[in-house]
Formats: C-alpha cells, structure tokens, sequence
C-alpha cells in the first residue's frame, strides 16, 4: 500500500482560517451584534434530585429590564418534549420535556429564563425567582443506581438501567475452560467535560412577517441541528435557518439541541423579539453536557505463553439524568470495537448504561475513549500475571498485515490498518530494549521510570451501515456542492460544522485535488442551513472521510464537465485526452501534457453566459452536488509510547518522552492533521491526570469553577514526538481515513500503563483515574516500607 | 447585587477615547466587546483563569474580566485589534499562523496580548519561560507544542528585526 500520487493533497499550506482569528475579527456567536436583543439567563436547581412545589417570580418580574420570567409549563404549550425512543433492544425509551415541570434531576438543571434587557440585569433578577423545592434523596453513583432500591431518576422508567445489551461470539466459557489461566483487570474512567474554551451561546431572531427563525449557535451538526429545534418548536424546516459561524471548540458538547437553546428559540418567537444567551463557564461546568464515567472489567482467558483464547468485557456507564443520546450510543462502540489490534473470536461483552442525578453525558472527543486502555492494560496484566514481556505479549496477538481484512468478532471489518508497524515504529524510535536497562539501573538508585505502550485502532467516519449494526439511528452520508462562477471562481460547500478543525484550508485540497485547480482558489462555505447542503455534520472523525471525500467526488464530476466543455472549444470530440492541471487545460500529445491556452475562466465563461456554444446537448452553468455513502468504518491506528518518572514519594508524574507512531490513512493537510494528533494527545493526558467532575454525595456538583476542574497548562504536557506511517484506504476517496479522536484513546492508556510500569516494584496497579498524587500515594501508602527494606 | 447608577466613563482603547456610561460593576471585558464593540477580546471562564480576556493596560497583560472598565480611567487599554498595523501581522501573529498555532482562535487573543507583552522584557525566551509564561492562557485544541514554536520563532524574528534596525 504505497501513497497515491497527488498534487495538492498532502501539501503543506498555512490555514485560511487564522488571518480573521489572529486580528480579532473572528465572528463567535457572542460577537454578533442584534440591536434590541433580550438577554436570557436560567434560573437553575441547587439541589441534585428534588420535586418542583413552587415557584415566585414576582419580585424579580417587577425588578430593572426585566422583560419575562417563563417555567417549564409555558415553554410545554411552545414546543414538545423531547421523545428519545429508536427501537434498540435493551433500550428504555426516555422523554424529556423542554424545561423541568415537576421534578428537577441535577444540581444546574434550569427551572426557569429571565428575560430582561441586559444580561447584568437578568442575572440580578434571576437570583430573586424563589423556587420551593421538596429534595428528594439522589442518585450519586453509578453502583447505587443498580441499587434495587435506589431512588428512580427518570419516575417513567421501570429502574435505573437505561439501556443493557450483551452479545455472545463465538464461546468464552469454552475458552475460559481450557485456559491456562484467566486474568481479570478492572478499568475505572472518571467524570470529565468537554470545556470549550467558548462556552454554549445562542441568538434567536423571529421574522414574524416571514414566520422564519433565524438561530445563531455555534453547533457541530448544523442540519440535524436544525431538524430538531424546527420539529421541537412545531415548525417546517424551510422556516428555520440554523447559521453557525466561527466556533471556540466543540469536542462533542455542540452537537445536541440543549434545553436552554431550544428555550430561546421559543422565547423569541412569542415575543417577536431577537433573544440571545450566553452561559458563563460556571453554567458550562455545571449543565453542559459531560462525559466518560464508566467502569470496565476483562477477563482474558489466556494460554501459557500468553496468548488470548478468550475475552469478556462488562461495562457499565454513569449517562447521567437526561437522554441527550440514545442510552447505548457510547458504551455500546466501546463493545463493538475493544478487541482492536487484536486477534481473538470467543467474545462477549455486557453493557449496562444507568441514569443517575448528574449532568446527562453525551459524546466527548474520543467518546470510545477508554477501548485502548482497556484492552492494552488487559495486555499489560496478562504480562504481569505470567511475568512475561509486555511487548512479547502484543506482538503474540497483534494482527498483521496478511490478517486483513480481519472480521473482529463482533462482525466489523478491519482493513488496510497498520498496528504492527506502528508498534514496530513506536518502539524503534523509543529504543525500547535500552529503556529497559535504564529502567533497571533507575530502579537501582531510587529513580522509577515507566514505559507505557498503548496501539489503537480508532474507529473512523461510522457509515450508515454501522449505525444500523449498532442499533444506534442515524446517517453516516455527506453531501458536497461545488459551482464554478461564471468568472471561474471556486465556491463549495459540505455539511459538515466547523469548531476549529480547519476545514477550510483541509477541505480545499480535497477540492483542489478533485477539480484540478489550486487550494488558494477553492472558498469553503459552511455552516449555514441555507447554503450548504443537508449532511450529517461534525462528529466521529469523519470530517475527512466523509466530508473531504464528498468534496473530492464532487469535484472530480466538475472536471469531467469542465473537460467536456474545454473539448468543445478545442474542437475536439471529447475531453479523454484532456486534463485540468492549476486551472489550465492541458492535452496530451505524444506523451506529453501540454497547455492548450484554454483555462477554467474560459471553460466558466461559456458555460454561463454563452450555453448556444456548449457540446451538443450539455446543460448550461458548473453546478454540481453529490452525496457520498462511506464504508461502515473506515480505521485509523496509532501506537503511543510513553516514558515517566513517579516520584514514589510525592505520588508525582513526569513525563520524559511522548512518542506516537500514526497511520491516518490519506492525509488531506498535514499541519491540520498534526494539530488535531497534539490537540488530542493532550487532552487524553489532561483528562487522566487532572480533569475530573466530582459530585458528592448528595449530587452536589463540586467542580463548579477553573479553579476546582483542572485542565492541563504548557508547563504539564510534554513535547510530543510524531512519527507518521500513513498507508491509504483502499475503499474511500483518495484513501483518507479519519482521524483526530484516537490521540485521546491512546494517551489514556500509555500514561496509565507507563506509570503502572514504574510502580511495578511495588506491587500495586493504578486502575481508575486520574492519577493524581493523592491516589498515587494511596497505592503506595503501605507497600514503600516493603521498598525500603529490600 | 443590585443595580447601581451608571457612570460617564473615558476609556482609552487602542489610542482612541470612548466615552461610555457603565454601571460600576461593567467588566472591562464586556465594556470592550458590548460598549466599543471590540469583539476580538473573548471571555472563557469570568473568574480570571482561562486568560482568553487578556487585554494590556499601560503595556502590561491583565485579565480583563477580573477588572471594571471604571477603574481603567487614565489608563491605556490595548487590545488584539491594535496588535496588526494596516493589515499587516504582527513577527507573533505571523509565526502563530506559520506554525500552526491556533485552531479554533478563540483563546487566541488572549495568547497574542500576553505574549506582545512577554517579548518585549524577554525577546530570548527558554521554551521553559515560555511555557511558565503561557500557562496562564488555557486552548484546549491545540496541546500549547505549536503555540510555543511559535512563540519561539516570533522571538527570533523580533531579535533579528532588532539587529537591522541597529545595524
């Protein structure tokens, strides 16, 4: 598999996006100025779980600017509730209505919106509505959700089990049976939260003479978006634009219609003025959505010589108290996908998703984000249990190339992926054999170094093939349009929404390449409901896949027109012996590409303003739309390798190096795909080390500020080393893959394996994170006095 | 806490005088972006911690949602729209952009105003400095690897500019 040859794919070009940023002209949601908006702030829970007795607004109705106070009931005659019901077995279906009417089910929840002129003035007002509440016990962990007896989340549903699926492949207990032994490893991912930089905002302006809604919001998914505030507010789609315009980050937190949002739509259109809402970060922190809370426990059945016969996985997930997701729409990819790099049929795995009184979770960069920790930490304990290896142990059962296309025990279809030669890459560009020495000779005078190795196969682009086979509802198409204007200028558009990926630079190449043009020539036009067309938007990693292949077949049919054309005014029958190379038709003649004098503005010219000189029956103009169905999964794979030092004193962590080894398919713009491999990295580590939503037990939400939920700086993230070994995918266009979740999944698993490589004298395993100083030392408590007397 | 009068104010934003009239309580951050409509300055958190909202008074890096436009009488404010003359960018914003230092742009600014300020007192910094210096500005795209190259190559070049003027 050797990289096609391209032209413009590939090329190293500065982003389009950052001379608007970079000078402060960036337009976020909060930038845009709407004379005579109303500012709306939410009057939320402070208790976890508690019945809704009564609530006062007179006081605030009479104060400053204050324009309108509405609760839940008026909001249930505006718009419908939210019914979260696809037929998926094991699924409880959930409704949700737009505002709490009886029962509020988090600390944060919104009881009701102040209107008022100013968002000072709102907040004032805000803090005098008096809401009686009647606090009911909460739900605080995921354990005492199963709790026969614990208190029920959602009153409609039977329990708290939202959602359990199991499947069965091929026959563990036959493995288990035969096993030389079988290995258990727990795996425990905390609370984390997406945390934008920009928070959630919106803008609602009502057209009352045009009965159209105009929706500001910075969102991933701008057309689905719009289906469900247009269905939710019981309008047509053609009566709701949904423009999303420069947005500060997203990684899963803006894909869903909030509550708040669809609020201000409602607000807007019964009062017949603009409305517009921005959250401060202690509302982000506390009602947006959040992430990752599961619980992972394998049990490897294992051959002597370490080789995996069989494996069960059983997960359970804390989804929180709302279905902003069908139930099984994380865990369940965890599931389908865990075995990876690896090559085993007995199989079976056990889902449970259970509500609880927290924020309700929704997808978050790398929402399969735990699968490599899982199942490389299931490789580390193997290692450690039969004292061998652990990168024997990988490459024992790791696919390799001849294994592919490899059909995992679930059904899905790995091909053209490379984990061997990533591991192979990793570990060349580590020395690991010299690590090991080091290791040993640290270890000798105190010093406890730890190598953590973690390959991932990352699931890229999800087809609606998968969708249908997870049970999960949903589209995984994409839809392009491309018009050459009649002066030969290039605009197009795809369905995909922007949070910083830079799709406008990264896409143009796919245009470029495609059309035969330059990228400086191609003008992105995205996230606006009117003018891009209907697609699924940004989420999965299929941005590239799917949104860039789109663009790229797309384009490719706009040469061949264009061709046609220039034939035509070259006199000639067709256009097979033509190409457009950088605008310019170019003929072959003798082997030889030569410039014709006819460039894409002629091609333009004609076809617009003069259609009587077109080829016989071609329609006049150079406009053209595809849409484009990928594979079920395409598959990117990495492998990270990374070194630390544990002060076994102080429970502290430091890095020493950060390799990754990555094959990404295609890769359309290599300073795009960089950035999103560091951008993920680091949030993989900043994740395991720092970042952690805690509630306590009453449900009370104790990271509610910067100050409590830490984020990781430049001084706590190490220099990241990229080795690319990318390879393309022979089933989708130009071979590109996807990427820029699995950073997540692989720094998760290489920092938490490193740091449990260099407490390995000790006897103890970190099996939950973060790893902070405080669980570190908790491991350690009792086994360093061991240490020092050995 | 409750509404107070509003008060004539002279804030001096980018050499230019604004006179507003703000509750004493206005943060300096939404009298930029809401009164003189300098929207390039961006809030993330409003409790002093992401540093999107940096701003310079009198020169010197300060979080423009932990102050009040009513202190800022007689003082200069400098914000990111000062940072590019006549279009032109910045040694700083150039390099951010020739090393792939921004993704989504939003905590941009903030890294643009403190970092101007930095490399004036320091135009040869470590990547240690660097890195202490820029840990008071969070991005959660980028993982800060591109944006202390950049700050790197900004160093070199303001240094280089300094030797031609001098030579």
């Amino acid at each position: 598999m050797s990289q096609p040859e391209f032209r413009h794919i590939g090329q190293h070009l500065p982003r389009k996006e950052d001379y608007r940023l970079l000078t402060g002209q960036g337009r976020f949601v909060d930038d845009i100025d709407i004379p005579g908006a109303l500012h709306a702030c939410f009057v939320r829970s402070p208790h976890a779980h508690a019945r809704i007795v009564s609530l006062n607004a007179e006081a605030a109705r009479a104060m400053p600017g204050v324009v309108a106070i509405v609760t839940g009931h008026d909001l249930a005659q505006w718009t419908t509730r939210q019914r979260m019901a696809p037929p998926i077995a094991g699924l409880q279906p959930m409704e949700m209505d737009t505002l709490p009417i009886d029962k509020v089910r988090f600390q944060g929840d919104p009881v009701a919106c102040v209107l008022a002129t100013d968002r000072y003035l709102a907040e004032d007002a805000a803090e005098q509505v008096l809401v009686n509440y009647d606090v009911l016990p909460a739900v605080s962990t995921m354990w005492q959700a199963l709790e026969p007896e614990a208190p029920r989340v959602d009153d409609s549903l039977s329990s708290n089990l939202l959602s359990h699926q199991h499947a069965d492949h091929g026959d563990v207990a036959a493995r288990k049976r035969e096993a030389y032994r079988v290995i258990e490893s727990t795996f425990s991912q905390h609370r984390q939260t997406h945390l934008p930089i920009e928070t959630r905002g919106c803008i609602a302006v009502w057209d009352d003479g045009r009965q159209h809604l105009t929706f500001h919001v910075g969102t991933q998914v701008p057309h689905p978006y719009r289906t469900t505030l247009a269905s939710r507010l019981r309008l047509s789609e053609s009566q709701v634009s949904v423009i999303s315009p420069d947005v500060g980050g997203g990684f899963g937190q803006k894909i869903a219609l909030y509550r708040e949002e669809l609020t201000v739509a409602a607000l807007a259109r019964q009062l017949k003025r603009p409305v517009r809402w921005r959250e401060d970060r202690l509302e982000n922190l506390l009602a947006s959505s959040q992430a990752r809370e599961d619980f992972c426990r394998t049990r490897a059945a294992v051959s002597a010589d370490g080789r995996l016969l069989g494996l069960e996985l059983d997960i359970v997930e804390d989804f929180g108290a709302y279905s902003f997701y069908p139930g099984n729409y994380l865990a369940r990819v965890v599931a389908m996908i865990l075995t990876g790099p690896y090559k085993v049929q007995d199989y079976s795995y056990d889902v449970k998703v259970v509500l609880s009184n927290k924020v309700g979770n929704g997808p978050m960069r790398a929402p399969m984000a735990i699968t490599s920790w899982v199942m490389d930490g299931t490789m580390d304990a193997i290692a450690r249990e039969l004292q061998l290896d652990p990168v024997a142990v990988r490459r024992l059962n790791m696919l390799q190339l001849q294994d592919f296309p490899y059909t995992m025990a679930t059904g899905e279809v790995l091909a053209d992926i490379t984990p061997r030669e990533t591991l192979e890459g990793a570990l060349a560009a580590i020395d690991y054999e010299n690590f090991r020495q080091r290791q040993q000779q640290a270890r000798a005078q105190g010093v406890y170094l730890g190598l953590g190795i973690c390959t991932v196969v990352e699931s890229t682009t999800y087809g609606s093939r998968f969708y249908k086979a997870a049970g999960i509802a949903g589209s995984g198409h994409e839809a392009a349009w491309l018009r050459i204007e009649p002066s030969g200028a290039v605009n197009a558009s795809v369905g995909l929404g922007a949070t910083g990926q830079g799709y406008e630079t990264s896409l143009a190449h796919a245009v470029a390449e495609g059309l035969g043009i330059l990228p400086q020539q191609v003008h992105l036009h995205i996230g606006h409901t009117d003018i891009a067309p209907y697609g699924m938007g940004s989420r999965g990693a299929r941005g590239g896949t799917a949104g860039g292949g789109t663009l790229y077949l797309c384009a490719q049919e706009a040469q061949v027109k264009v061709l046609a054309i220039a034939a035509g005014l070259l006199g000639l029958g067709d256009g097979a012996a033509l190409r457009l190379q950088d605008g310019c038709v170019e003929k072959m003649s003798d082997g030889i590409w030569t410039a014709t004098g006819v460039g894409l503005a002629d091609v333009a010219r004609t076809a617009y303003l003069d259609p009587l000189a077109l080829p016989a029956g071609m329609a006049p103009g150079l406009e053209f739309h595809k849409t484009y169905e990928p594979p079920p999964m395409t598959y990117s794979n990495s492998t990270h390798v990374c070194e630390v030092e544990v002060q076994v004193a102080t429970g502290a962590i430091r890095f020493v190096r950060y390799v990754v080894a990555e094959d990404c398919g295609t890769v359309l713009s290599p300073v795009v795909v960089e950035g999103q491999q560091h951008g993920a990295i680091a949030m993989g580590l900043s994740g395991s080390l720092f970042e952690q939503v805690r509630y306590d037990a009453a449900g009370q939400n104790l990271s509610g500020t910067l100050a409590d939920y830490l984020v990781a700086t430049a001084c706590e993230l190490p220099h990241f080393e990229l080795i690319p070994m990318h390879t393309p995918n022979r089933a989708t266009p130009a071979g590109i893959k996807g990427m820029a979740e699995g950073g997540v999944m692989g720094a998760i698993g290489a920092l938490t394996n490193a740091v449990n490589d260099a407490l390995a004298p000790f006897d103890v395993v970190a099996d939950r994170q973060p790893l902070t100083p405080m669980y570190l030392r908790d491991l350690l408590r009792e086994k360093t006095v061991f240490i020092n007397k050995a | 806490m409750s509404h107070v009068e509003k008060r004539a104010i002279t804030l001096t934003v980018n050499g230019k005088n604004h006179e507003l009239l703000v509750e004493p309580r206005k943060l300096l951050a939404d009298a930029l972006r809401e009164d003189c409509r300098l929207t390039g300055t961006h809030v993330g958190c409003e409790h002093g911690v992401c540093g999107a909202c940096t701003v310079l008074v009198d020169g010197k890096p300060v979080r423009s949602c932990l102050t009040y436009a009513i202190q800022m009488e007689g003082h200069e404010v400098s914000t990111i729209e000062s940072v590019a003359i006549e279009g032109i960018l910045s040694p700083l914003q150039q390099a951010l952009h020739e090393a792939h230092g921004l993704q989504c742009g939003f905590c941009t600014p903030g890294i643009v105003m403190t970092f101007e300020a930095f490399l004036k007192i320091n135009p040869a910094p470590s990547e240690e400095e660097i890195r202490d210096v820029l840990s008071g500005n969070l991005c959660r795209c980028t993982g800060y690897q591109n944006i202390v190259k950049a700050i790197q190559q900004a160093a070199a070049q303001i240094r280089r500019n300094a030797d031609h003027v001098a030579a």
